[in-house]
């Protein structure tokens, strides 16, 4: 116990239950601030729990029980961190959990099955789990919800057995048990009938991949509203799909306007992507230091906050834009002073392929327990392009091209050089001698290049370590598994020590 | 004067107390434990509910 990182044993603090023994000791000055931070999250959804709607919300749909395990959640993903880096982890997950509680509440707030306001209802567009929201960004009399984050994609990695429930309702209905899990979920959750009935159309997408897509359009049958199937060229940077995607684009904003009554409004539109560019800019300057000796925004702190600001926010949440800011201030005093993120990085590593949501802290487990220091991720590294903010025609293709690489199809889809040649190419820049291959065995998207990674790998002298899992579902690998698999790597081809022995092997079947 | 005081006093009390408790919840994670002792009974609510299952 103490302010020192690796200062105590963290595996320690697991007894095989649900929850952990206690929460972990960094020093006066950085417990004092994440004790500050724990009331405020609580603070948020005591301010959540206090409107009836989401009152009732909470009574009526199962998935939201898993929001019970939000501060176990922050835990999760701060657990060794000190100074600056508990602060930036902070900034980013407290957001994310206001940002949920919105999101949710804007759910509620129109949902027929608890007596919604049908007028909000219709001033709603809902878009699918993994998709660009930016076509809304000309609408700003709408509001665009992506109805499946909050019961499929927050649930799993609020509890790692979060969907369990509706995965066996899927698998009850007759889907096949190695079907994806995210959208088995999603289809199971509509056969439970645990979908808020909300919003006057829905826009799907092919993100991340087909079987997605018509997953959502069987599950339409629960909603009475007129539905859009946006598909984005899987193979986009192919010139010839340039045109074909801006007028999918087009269309998509005409069935909005149909549907609606709503015109395009240019003026919000660009200056949401004015917002959105200068994100980019701060991403961009992330990436710089993350390359250099003293890296400071890296590994949990990027992963799933940059899906949230890049996809679902778009650009039109300006508190997105000045939280980084501030996490742009703390990163760059720290590395003025040079701190460490670890008490030792043994290794820079860059994570390739899906993560899984259910142990979405792996990367916080890596650095502590082996120091291995996840420099960034594969989900994290989308488009770094700044998009026009004044030509209407350009802002089609701009448009195109962010549906084309959004978070989870950037490089499973698009084929050999944005899958395959890229990550060679960050290694370089990086500076990564270890690639954690996240393999999920339930996407197909991917199957094909394992080969081709082991040969690349071993080309480039990178120490390629695969860690299979499944997604949203433990059950199939579960959590240990996942850290065998770096194990028995690290002890026998590399034959380290872990920096963190407790941590080596943790009891945790049963946590959350 | 004297009310002023003791008002001020009382409310510092009932602050510190706060405190002190809500730092025994938070160090020895028992929000958590309470929230973990929760979760089943909840799921007996969402079982009793009504639903429409189909597709």
């Amino acid at each position: 116990m103490g302010k020192k990182m690796n200062s105590e044993p963290l595996g320690k603090l697991y007894n095989g239950g649900v929850t952990k023994r206690r929460r972990e000791w960094r020093g006066i000055k950085d417990t004092w601030y994440d004790y500050t931070r724990w009331v405020g999250n609580w603070a948020t959804m005591a301010k959540f729990m206090l409107n009836v709607q989401n009152l009732k919300g909470f009574f009526r749909y199962r998935w939201m029980s898993n929001f019970l395990s939000v501060p176990d959640f922050v835990d999760r993903h701060t657990e060794g961190l000190r100074g600056p880096q508990l602060r930036i982890a902070h900034k980013e997950f407290d957001f994310i959990v206001a940002h949920a509680t919105d999101t949710i509440a804007n759910l509620f707030r129109g949902d027929a099955n608890i007596g919604g306001d049908p007028k909000w209802s219709k001033k709603v567009v809902i878009f699918d789990e993994n998709m660009m929201t930016h076509v809304i960004n000309g609408f700003p009399n709408l509001t665009a919800v992506t109805r499946e984050i909050p019961p499929i994609y927050m649930g799993s990695v609020m509890r790692q057995d979060g969907i369990l429930h509706y995965l066996d309702a899927a698998e009850e209905y007759g889907v096949p048990s190695d079907v994806c899990p995210m959208p088995a979920g999603e289809l199971g959750l509509a056969i439970e009938d645990d979908y808020p009935q909300v919003g006057c159309c829905i826009i799907h997408c092919n993100t991340t991949c087909d079987g997605s897509l018509m997953g959502n359009g069987i599950e339409d049958r629960r909603f009475d509203v007129p539905t859009f199937e946006l598909a984005v060229p899987i193979r986009y940077l192919d010139e010839e799909t340039k045109d074909y995607a801006a007028q999918e684009i087009k269309n998509c904003i005409k069935f909005i306007e149909d549907t609606t009554g709503e015109k395009f409004d240019w003026d919000a539109y660009f200056k949401a992507m004015h917002t959105f560019n200068e994100e980019t800019r701060l991403f961009l300057e992330w990436l710089d230091v993350s390359k250099t000796d003293y890296p400071q925004v890296v590994g949990n702190n990027v992963a799933l906050y940059r899906d949230a600001y890049y996809q679902v926010a778009g650009g039109r949440d300006i508190g997105f834009l000045k939280n980084e800011q501030e996490i742009t201030r703390i990163m760059h005093e720290a590395y003025e002073a040079k701190t460490p993120i670890v008490s030792e990085v043994r290794h820079r590593a860059i994570l390739w392929g899906v993560q899984a949501q259910y142990y979405s802290a792996f990367p916080a487990w890596l650095q502590n327990c082996w120091g291995i220091q996840p420099l960034i991720d594969m989900l994290s590294l989308t488009s770094t392009e700044i998009y026009s903010e004044d030509d209407k025609e350009q802002a089609y293709y701009d448009m195109a091209d962010l549906y084309a690489k959004e978070n989870m199809r950037n490089r499973s889809e698009g084929g050999y050089q944005v899958g395959v040649e890229d990550l060679w190419r960050f290694c370089e820049e990086f500076r990564a001698d270890v690639v954690i291959m996240y393999e999920h065995i339930a996407c197909k998207a991917m199957t094909g290049y394992h080969g081709l990674f082991e040969e690349e790998g071993r080309k480039h002298g990178v120490h390629v370590i695969w860690v299979p899992h499944d997604l949203m579902d433990p059950r199939t690998v579960s959590r240990e598994e996942m850290r065998q698999s770096v194990n028995q790597y690290m002890r026998t081809i590399l034959h380290e020590e872990p920096l963190d022995p407790s941590l080596e092997s943790i009891d945790d079947g049963e946590a959350w | 004067m004297g009310k002023f005081i003791s008002i001020i006093k009382t409310v510092l009390a009932v602050a510190l107390a706060l405190f002190i408790l809500s730092w025994i919840v938070y160090f020895f994670n028992l929000d958590m434990k309470l929230s973990a002792a929760l979760y089943n009974p909840l799921q007996k609510i969402y079982d009793m509910r009504k639903r429409d299952k189909r597709l």
